[in-house]
């Protein structure tokens, strides 16, 4: 085949791969609302979104933080979201000091409050850093979520995620692909339950819902 | 289903029974959201699809383009804002740190905080790109600039201090293009049909993630998914 006949059979497998994870995410429709519901009973206790993910996941981290502290929408409230990974030094001292696994899990410790909620990324489910930064927050009484991929790996499996939501894709770039559609859904979905009229969020922050759903 | 090893949250319930009491209305509300996640999911492929039609053969050449760059010693350089910050972010790693193939150097303009901070407010904001582009470019790098609404000066002044150093000039927007469009010296332009910028954001990360594919591929470095 020439140079130019086997490009477009490589963009067209390159389309036709992304076309089936994302249909997919359909499916996890019901837990997606579930944990949003949850979230914004958080947010409405004080609560804060802490996220934390490993190279192109810390990029996902940055982007949720600003989603919801800096809303594209005009009029939607902003909510409080600190994304770990922005911080380099913290991240690289704490990784040359005590090893790369606890750079999440000692950020967690010192930021978190029980009524807020985390929310780690990683696309091959295999990160230890995240999963150790879930189970910091577990065991502090937070919310968690993790956004996972391929076959969801140790961090599917463990019970420091109350949500877990996998793409099931080996190919990375098409499992940040459905991250994005994913947290731009929960996103916008957290405002619809936290808009949905009730008292007020200011009585003592509560533990989880136990809706846990993956 | 699993469900959470631990106390129930009867303290959340009683505090917002209206999250939680199946009332009527809450019921609806779940199903709504439900709904509407079903919609974005179907919307995102279908806006996929329609960029895989228009801009497969500008991706095919534009990623030939820059595997020569790249095959010459050519740099990449990424810049957008807020969320295109982090997408320019996301280009720069997957260059430079890809999970297989060839590692490309690239930069994210957007991860120097002291950089984009001094030029900020030394300067203006317009020229935090550009600027730097002006003392880390030259002739044969590349110049991948995002931006969902395509406006953004910062990006605009970019591309013109890009172009004025022979830099390959590659622009990623939304909706109709915005004043990217206008500009008439990208020497490509991928403009995703859409008016939610959420949607945009997500076919764009498409975009950059079949411009690295085709790269490699392009470089003789096929990736295996």
């Amino acid at each position: 085949m020439s140079v130019t006949s086997t490009m477009q059979v490589a963009v067209s497998e390159a389309f036709a791969r992304r076309d089936r994870a994302a249909r997919a995410l359909a499916e996890d429709s019901g837990r997606i609302a579930r944990a949003c519901q949850d979230m914004a009973v958080r947010f409405r206790h004080g609560g804060k979104l802490i996220v934390f993910g490993n190279g192109g996941g810390g990029t996902d981290a940055a982007h949720i933080a600003v989603e919801f502290m800096h809303p594209v929408i005009v009029g939607k409230r902003a909510l409080p979201a600190i994304a770990l990974s922005n911080d380099a030094a913290t991240v690289s001292g704490v990784g040359n000091r005590d090893g790369l696994a606890e750079t999440f899990a000692h950020q967690v410790h010192r930021w978190a409050d029980p009524a807020d909620m985390a929310l780690g990324i990683s696309r091959d489910g295999r990160c230890e850093n995240v999963l150790r930064g879930l189970e910091m927050a577990k065991t502090l009484g937070l919310f968690t979520f993790a956004l996972a991929g391929g076959d969801g790996g140790p961090l599917a499996r463990s019970p420091a995620a109350d949500h877990v939501l996998t793409v099931a894709s080996d190919d990375p770039a098409v499992v940040k692909e459905i991250h994005v559609t994913a947290y731009h859904v929960l996103w916008e979905l957290v405002h619809v339950f936290y808009e949905q009229p009730g008292p007020p969020g200011d009585a003592t922050p509560g533990g989880t819902s136990g809706e846990a759903a993956r | 289903m699993g469900r959470l090893e631990g106390p129930p949250a009867e303290g959340v319930r009683e505090l917002y029974p209206f999250l939680y009491e199946g009332r009527a209305d809450l019921e609806a509300v779940l199903a709504e959201a439900c709904r509407s996640t079903e919609e974005k999911a179907a919307e995102i492929v279908r806006l996929r699809w329609q960029v895989a039609e228009a801009s497969a053969d500008a991706l095919m050449e534009c990623a030939g383009e820059m595997a020569l760059r790249f095959a010459s010693g050519g740099r990449l350089f990424a810049f957008g804002n807020g969320g295109s910050s982090t997408d320019a972010q996301e280009v720069a790693t997957a260059f430079l740190h890809p999970p297989c193939g060839l590692s490309l150097p690239a930069l994210s303009l957007t991860s120097d905080v002291a950089v984009v901070t001094a030029l900020s407010n030394d300067v203006g904001f317009d020229v935090v790109f550009a600027r730097q582009l002006a003392a880390l470019g030259r002739h044969g790098d590349i110049a991948v600039g995002l931006s969902t609404s395509g406006g953004s000066a910062n990006v605009v002044r970019a591309f013109e201090e890009a172009t004025r150093r022979g830099m390959l000039t590659i622009g990623l927007a939304g909706d109709e293009g915005g004043r990217l469009a206008e500009l008439d010296l990208l020497d490509y332009l991928f403009v995703i049909p859409s008016s939610s910028v959420h949607r945009i954001q997500e076919a764009q990360t498409t975009v950059y993630h079949v411009l690295w594919e085709l790269t490699q591929h392009a470089l003789g470095a096929v990736p295996a998914p």
